[in-house]
């Protein structure tokens, strides 16, 4: 079956990288104080766990035999080195608390710094991408690259790389303590230690097997499960209630064996190693009462081993998870550099042309212009024509002829293959793209509202539109009913999307967004759904506004907006069929005078007046 | 949160834990055994160390290594045994509350899920239900742990040194307490943080999905900088929350130095008074290490019982929500339906809803017949035609069909004579013949689906699936334009031997071409069947033999076949020509 289908973003990578490390230290690097930070609570804290011990021994073996001893020779213990010891103790005690809260809030606090440069720049240049990159990746996948991978990331700068690190040196010095201790003692633990990194990496696989299988599992039963919620319609009306329970039954099923497993493997892992530990404990008190008999341990020297050795398990037993934490950590990473790496093609040239004071009222020409996505597969074909200033363009044509992608053009999504876009006599490319994009007041088709305030869609966080402008661009796109219905008005809030409103409200919307700036330059994508009579009528005039005095290329859909261009181009596969005004094309007696003659009798007109 | 309802519903789910009695029981008999265990290698341990102080012999020392190891591998087997019953059951608890979660959402009626958002019914399936089976499953057995192993552990060491066992107890209140006291500020924190991830990602999410208007607009430096915020919040809570993480983890280290300075203090004293021996003092050492964390699971449970309690409340309501569209008392079975349907005075009002969708809707649709529902966007279409199938029951009037008020019907029975395209072309992600099976009552063979394939126009796509029927739809599969899913619709309601078929607006994203090529297919296929079908372009229900035309409140504006609504001037008129008009523009 092809229910472990593994989605590629839950893949773990193969192993260590040492390029992808280093490219991930740089983000660290200007975060080197507070690593060096990190480190010093580390070994404060490593510092304080070996103290302890070391205290415990001292006291026991010095101060508290001597008085012992001086008890059984009948003169009065002296206490004072004991509670010296005790003082220190209590120091010590003070201390790894403050390096405790420290090790957990400085860590966390590090990872933190470096991930929020890294998603703010991973998410800006993202945004400097053109559009093909987003066209060609699932908005999910985009999403998860500043959210599930640079949280990994997170784990892989906090519980992952220092303290990986850290945790070598203290096995290696615990051990190194251990032998000082006793030898004898260290060789029985040093013998078992084998067992218990085998035991753990053996379980890290298993565990990072089974935890796929797990997620997996969980990802398809929780995909079904929406799927039925957003299907429950179909799914009553057909009578098929039974089938989906029981179709859900097996992906719970599936999900229930997968959770199994990875209880099986805890369940095992923890208990064996606890149980190599207790081997290990019972041999030291074997080995190491012998030598307490023999006289070459102390009683204090064996606790003080006791302790250590705990300290020495516990890295060991961590080892796998932190492990697995790196392996995630670089699959992400990969998945992040790889979109770092991706170049815009579509970028400001070194050395930007200014815009002319007024951008717009210049004239905007397409000289020759061609454009393939697919080399050889012409979606525009030597495309010439002018906006003059001030002027509307209106483009017609079948759905696939080309009109969205002259938009795109304009826009510069795209650079044509062959040809000049030019504005003011330069080509378009000698401009920055964003100061021009800036330029023009756009409406799309499928126009978006986000999340946020009215006010904050129609101004967008442009600093030219002013709250004059913004009042003649509401009252000029007629929104002002809209946002007065709306609880709040301008500050009401907008619903994900745009859901609180209708189509029709969203395109006025998207007019006033457009009007709000006073653009000299306007592209407009009139949208094909339909709406009500009388918001029709108010789109109508809307786009009258938007394209009064301005100059203008629009995909048309609207007769009324049609008949009022000053120029219209008829689109067929790509190139230019038929030109002129709407009675010219009328008088040419072409294709577009057939279609009106055909379709828009006389009485059509009373009712684009209104 | 009132007291009064505090753990009713928890109990209830309690008591469905428990019908797991049997594993439960081996998992909960375990753990006493594995605690005993773990004290009782301290015992050894400690005997041991008293026996050397004695001056005691090897053999002593080499019989405590085989004990030890002995009690060992017991321990080890009965902590294997209680975490593999108690997790697993808790697992088992899981699936069969998401499963009954499941079946009674399947059930419910739409108005249910018309009302609810689907996000929040997520939540309760999965969050609610984790929180519930944490607290049941592993959060039990730790605290059952702690109940066993804290008194053993007392006992012990107020027997062994009274005052020093007194004077431990105090840093171990301390430590509970605080857990017990900073487990609000924490969820408070981890929540903030949990809520500006879900911002960030929702900024991310909008962002790339209306890219087009953020470079249109270049305001691609606008957005970073609100996601920069955005970032910059969740980081500061991220912060605010370790801070509070790093305090507990330094009382928890605090409690335990303090009960090690005890022991080494009164220890010490002990020791030098003869009260102890070395092998008591070691016995304080390893059982204080030993009672630790299950007295910081205790802390934890503390903090997740409310969130447990709110989980149980809010699983709760699914599971007793009531379906509304009952049975009839002695419902009526259609035997050999005709397909007569029957409106009359027909409103409907939303829940709560200030102004009915409907009213006052008279209706007779004929046996084989076909009839539009047209009106402007948002008068009531879809709620119409969902009235028949008793998506929603009328609230005013009756609707019949063969002369049956639906209410008396068997809603089997009723459901059973329809079949459905629904406006967002719903399909499953499986495989395209499970797709156009979905709804057929007995199975078909290839050369039929083929057929129907054809008649919703899908050869030629279906032709070009590298796995042809058995390619799978959706993401990890082919991805269907929104025309070749509704189209796909059609095939798939089609496959249903039903007597009414209703199409709502399902043919918005099909070219005209493709469209009158449908239909016309549609006429031939379902002969004899009665079609409902509503629309937004008019083009759909011109050959339709009757016409309805809503107005904006849900009333009827008109009525009549096409060649006299287009013929009278008024919304359908207007409509026509306009989309008329528009079309030939298109196909230019």
């Amino acid at each position: 079956m092809s229910d472990d289908w593994i989605d590629p973003d839950i893949v773990a990578h193969k192993g260590w990288d040492t390029s992808l490390l280093k490219r991930l230290l740089k983000f660290a690097r200007p975060h080197a104080r507070e690593f060096l930070k990190s480190i010093g609570v580390l070994t404060g804290v490593f510092a304080c766990a070996l103290l302890g011990p070391w205290i415990w021994k001292e006291a026991i073996d010095g101060p508290l035999a001597a008085a012992i001893d001086a008890r059984a020779a009948g003169d009065t213990p002296n206490m004072t080195p004991f509670l010296q010891l005790i003082g220190f103790y209590l120091l010590v005690v003070l201390a790894n608390m403050g390096f405790y809260y420290l090790q957990t809030a400085q860590l966390l606090r590090t990872g933190q710094l470096v991930i929020h440069d890294l998603r703010t720049v991973l998410f800006r240049h993202m945004h400097s991408l053109d559009l093909p990159f987003f066209d060609s990746t699932p908005t999910g996948s985009l999403v998860t690259r500043v959210t599930t991978d640079v949280e990994n990331l997170n784990e892989l700068f906090t519980s992952g790389l220092v303290v990986l690190l850290f945790d070598a040196v203290k096995i290696i010095i615990t051990l190194g303590l251990l032998f000082t201790i006793d030898p004898l003692l260290a060789t029985v633990v040093v013998a078992l230690t084998p067992v218990m990194i085998a035991i753990s990496i053996i379980f890290r696989g298993g565990a990072r097997r089974a935890y796929r299988t797990v997620r997996a599992r969980l990802a398809a039963k929780n995909g079904y499960f929406q799927e039925v919620l957003s299907g429950i319609r179909v799914v009553q009306i057909f009578r098929r209630e039974r089938r989906v329970m029981e179709r859900f039954d097996g992906y719970l099923d599936r999900y229930l064996r997968a959770n199994l497993r990875t209880i099986f493997l805890f369940a095992v892992f923890f208990p064996v190693l606890a149980f190599v530990v207790n081997l290990i404990q019972a041999s030291t008190i074997w080995v190491g009462g012998t030598r307490i008999v023999s006289g070459e341990l102390t009683y204090g020297e064996f606790l003080q081993f006791w302790f250590y050795l705990a300290m020495f398990v516990s890295p060991i037993r961590d080892m796998g998870e932190r492990y697995n934490v790196i392996q995630s950590a670089f699959a992400s990473a990969e998945r992040i550099f790889q979109v770092l790496d991706t170049e815009p093609e579509i970028k400001a040239p070194v050395t930007p042309r200014a815009l002319p004071a007024h951008a717009g009222m210049e004239a905007v020409r397409f000289e020759g212009v061609s454009f393939s996505y697919i080399p050889g597969r012409e979606v525009i074909e030597d495309v010439s024509f002018e906006i003059p200033p001030g002027k509307t363009v209106a483009i017609v044509g079948a759905t696939g002829s080309g009109k969205s992608t002259l938009v795109s053009l304009l826009l510069r999504f795209h650079d044509p293959s062959e040809g000049v876009v030019t504005h003011d006599g330069a080509d378009l490319r000698e401009y920055d793209p964003r100061a021009w994009r800036g330029r023009t007041g756009l409406v799309l088709q499928e126009d978006y509202l986000f999340a946020g305030t009215v006010r904050e869609n129609l101004v967008m966080g442009r600093e030219d539109v002013t709250e004059e402008s913004l009042a003649r661009a509401i009252e000029m796109s007629s929104c002002g009913r809209i946002i007065d219905n709306l609880e709040g008005g301008l500050e009401g809030e907008v619903a994900e999307r745009g859901a609180t409103f209708s189509t029709g409200e969203r395109q006025l919307l998207a007019i006033a967004r457009a009007l709000a700036a006073d653009p000299a330059l306007v592209i407009l994508d009139e949208a094909t759904a339909s709406v009500d009579s009388a918001t029709e009528a108010a789109i109508e005039e809307a786009t009258r506004n938007l394209l009064k005095g301005r100059s203008a290329l629009v995909v048309a859909h609207r007769l009324s907006t049609i008949r009022r261009a000053d120029e219209i181009l008829v689109l067929h596969h790509g190139q230019i069929r038929e030109r002129g005004t709407h009675a010219e094309l009328l008088g040419q007696g072409g294709l577009y005078a057939k279609l009106h003659a055909l379709q828009f009798g006389e009485d059509t007109e009373g009712r684009n007046k209104g | 949160m009132s007291k009064s309802d505090t753990g009713g519903s928890l109990r209830r789910f309690a008591r469905r834990f428990w019908r797991h009695r049997r594993r439960l029981a081996l998992g909960f008999l375990s753990i006493p055994l594995a605690q005993l265990g773990d004290v009782g290698i301290t015992l050894l341990i400690r005997d041991a160390l008293d026996t050397i102080e004695a001056g005691g012999g090897s053999d002593h020392l080499a019989s405590t290594f085989w004990f030890v190891v002995g009690v060992a591998l017991l321990y080890g087997l009965f902590r294997f045994s209680q975490r593999w019953f108690i997790v697993s059951v808790s697992r088992s608890f899981e699936r069969e509350l998401k499963q009954d979660l499941f079946d009674s959402l399947s059930l419910l009626p739409f108005s249910f899920h018309d009302r609810t958002r689907s996000g929040d019914v997520v939540s309760r399936a999965t969050s609610d239900v984790e929180n519930l089976r944490m607290f049941l499953g592993p959060g039990t057995m730790y605290c059952a742990g702690a109940f066993v192993i804290l008194p053993v552990t007392l006992t012990l060491l107020f027997s062994v040194h009274p005052q020093m066992a007194a004077t431990i107890v105090l840093p171990l209140i301390l430590m509970g307490l605080t857990i017990r006291l900073t487990a609000p500020r924490l969820h408070k924190w981890s929540t903030a943080v949990q809520e500006s991830l879900a911002d960030i990602s929702s900024r991310a999410q909008e962002s790339f999905a209306g890219v087009r208007v953020v470079h249109g607009y270049a305001r691609e430096e606008e957005r970073s900088e609100r996601f920069a915020e955005d970032s910059g919040d969740n980081r500061d809570n991220q912060i605010a929350l370790s801070k509070w993480r790093g305090l507990q983890s330094a009382v928890i280290h605090l409690a335990n130095d303090l009960c090690f300075a005890v022991i080494l203090v009164l220890g010490g004293y002990g020791l030098l008074a003869g009260e102890l021996s070395k092998g008591d003092l070691f016995l304080f050492i390893d059982l204080v290490i030993k009672v630790f964390w299950p007295i910081i699971a205790l802390g934890w449970m503390a903090g997740i019982y409310p969130r447990a309690v709110a989980s149980a409340k809010r699983v709760a309501e699914i599971l007793d929500e009531e379906s509304e569209i009952r049975e009839p008392a002695e419902p009526v079975e259609l035997g050999e339906p005709a397909g007569e349907i029957q409106l009359s005075g027909v409103g409907f009002v939303h829940d709560g809803a200030p102004k009915p969708t409907l009213s006052g809707i008279d209706l007779n649709v004929a046996p084989g017949s076909t009839v539009g529902v047209v009106g402007p966007t948002g008068c009531g279409k879809t709620t119409l035609l969902g009235l028949i199938g008793r998506l929603h029951d009328a609230t005013e009037g009756v609707v019949s069909v063969d002369g049956v008020p639906i209410r008396d019907l068997k809603l089997s029975s009723l459901r059973g004579a329809l079949s459905y395209v629904p406006q967002d072309s719903f399909l499953f992600s499986d495989t395209y013949r499970n797709n156009l099976l979905f709804g057929a009552d007995e199975h078909l063979e290839d050369e039929e689906l083929e057929r129907l394939i054809e008649t919703a126009c899908m050869t030629e796509e279906v032709a070009e699936f590298p796995k042809g029927l058995d390619e799978l739809i959706g993401e990890r599969g082919v991805t269907l334009s929104g025309g070749q899913r509704q189209r796909t619709c059609i095939a798939r309601a089609l496959a249903r031997d039903a007597r009414v078929l209703i199409l709502d607006d399902c043919l918005s994203a099909v070219d005209t071409e493709t469209e009158g090529e449908l239909l016309r297919g549609l006429r031939d296929a379902g002969d004899a069947r009665t079609v409902l079908v509503s629309a937004h372009r008019l083009s759909t229900v011109a050959h339709a033999d009757h016409v309805l035309v809503l107005t904006e409140d849900g009333r009827v504006a008109d009525r009549g076949t096409h060649e006299e609504l287009a013929a009278r001037p008024g919304w359908y008129q207007e409509t026509w020509e306009r989309q008329q008009a528009e079309e030939a523009l298109g196909e230019l």
